[in-house]
């Protein structure tokens, strides 16, 4: 992979356009290598939007954690 | 919440960009049990040069009444293909499907939060269980965020990325000085 293959992988995942497995399968060997590469382009890793086949999950996940922290205070 | 209630966490991504940021404990805020698959914690800890993978240990040391590592069959899959040279790519997330099926079942009123990287869990149906809750990171952050735990989602990452920069500086470097050992050898040999 050229360096502007992989750049332009990173902007992509940046973006929220492709996923981290699919960064492994393009050869980024480790989280770290992702990291790095989103810190040379001065990019940061995507948020996923509450959106896709598991939004109801994860709703359930965050008021959890949201009670959780608030039984603690 | 009536049964017992552990984060599992299901890939490496969350742990380098919480430990590359230096905010591990981030992930211990809610008071939630964390359970770690063997088949992640190694995938993380043999990440060559990495003061992610060191901080990850180190945290676990520190925090072992809250953090558990799990040991799955998996796990030892991984390390006989690791013995073998052969791909582990993700044996992560199968083990911490083992290992929530094993909590699930040791308790008919256990609930599992499974922890996933943002870009994962946006795409794949992860999880049919109606016991199963699913959080990615991102999520995670902006519950801290929101709870003012956290200075911002935002700077974690950011952080998480500039350090990652670093890192990956040192990698290069240190290869580098590899290769350079490794011609200068060669050219000695050959003189």
């Amino acid at each position: 992979m050229t360096e502007s293959e992989r750049e332009a992988l990173v902007r992509k995942y940046a973006a929220g356009e492709i996923a981290w497995r699919e960064l492994r399968e393009h050869g980024f060997e480790d989280y770290v290598e992702v990291l790095g590469a989103l810190g040379a382009l001065g990019l940061r890793q995507p948020v996923a939007p509450m959106d896709g086949p598991n939004v109801a999950a994860r709703q359930r996940g965050r008021v959890a954690i949201r009670e959780a922290l608030r039984s603690r205070r | 919440m009536s049964g017992p209630y552990r984060l599992i966490v299901t890939d490496t991504s969350p742990l380098f960009t919480l430990g590359l940021a230096d905010a591990l404990d981030a992930r211990l805020r809610p008071g939630l049990p964390v359970s770690i698959p063997d088949a992640v914690y190694i995938e993380a800890t043999r990440v060559r040069g990495a003061p992610g993978a060191d901080r990850i240990v180190a945290w676990i040391n520190d925090h072992l009444d809250t953090v558990r590592i799990v040991p799955t069959d998996v796990g030892i899959d991984q390390q006989r293909r690791l013995d073998e040279g052969r791909s582990i790519r993700g044996l992560g997330e199968q083990a911490a499907i083992e290992a929530m099926d094993r909590f699930l079942r040791s308790d008919h009123a256990a609930r599992a939060l499974l922890l996933f990287e943002d870009t994962d869990i946006e795409r794949r149906h992860a999880v049919v269980d109606a016991r199963v809750d699913l959080v990615s990171t991102g999520d995670f952050l902006r519950e801290l965020e929101a709870a003012g735990l956290i200075q911002s989602s935002d700077y974690i990452l950011d952080r998480a990325a500039a350090e990652g920069r670093n890192i990956e500086r040192q990698r290069h470097a240190v290869s580098d000085a590899e290769a350079r050992e490794r011609l200068q050898n060669h050219l000695r040999r050959n003189r």
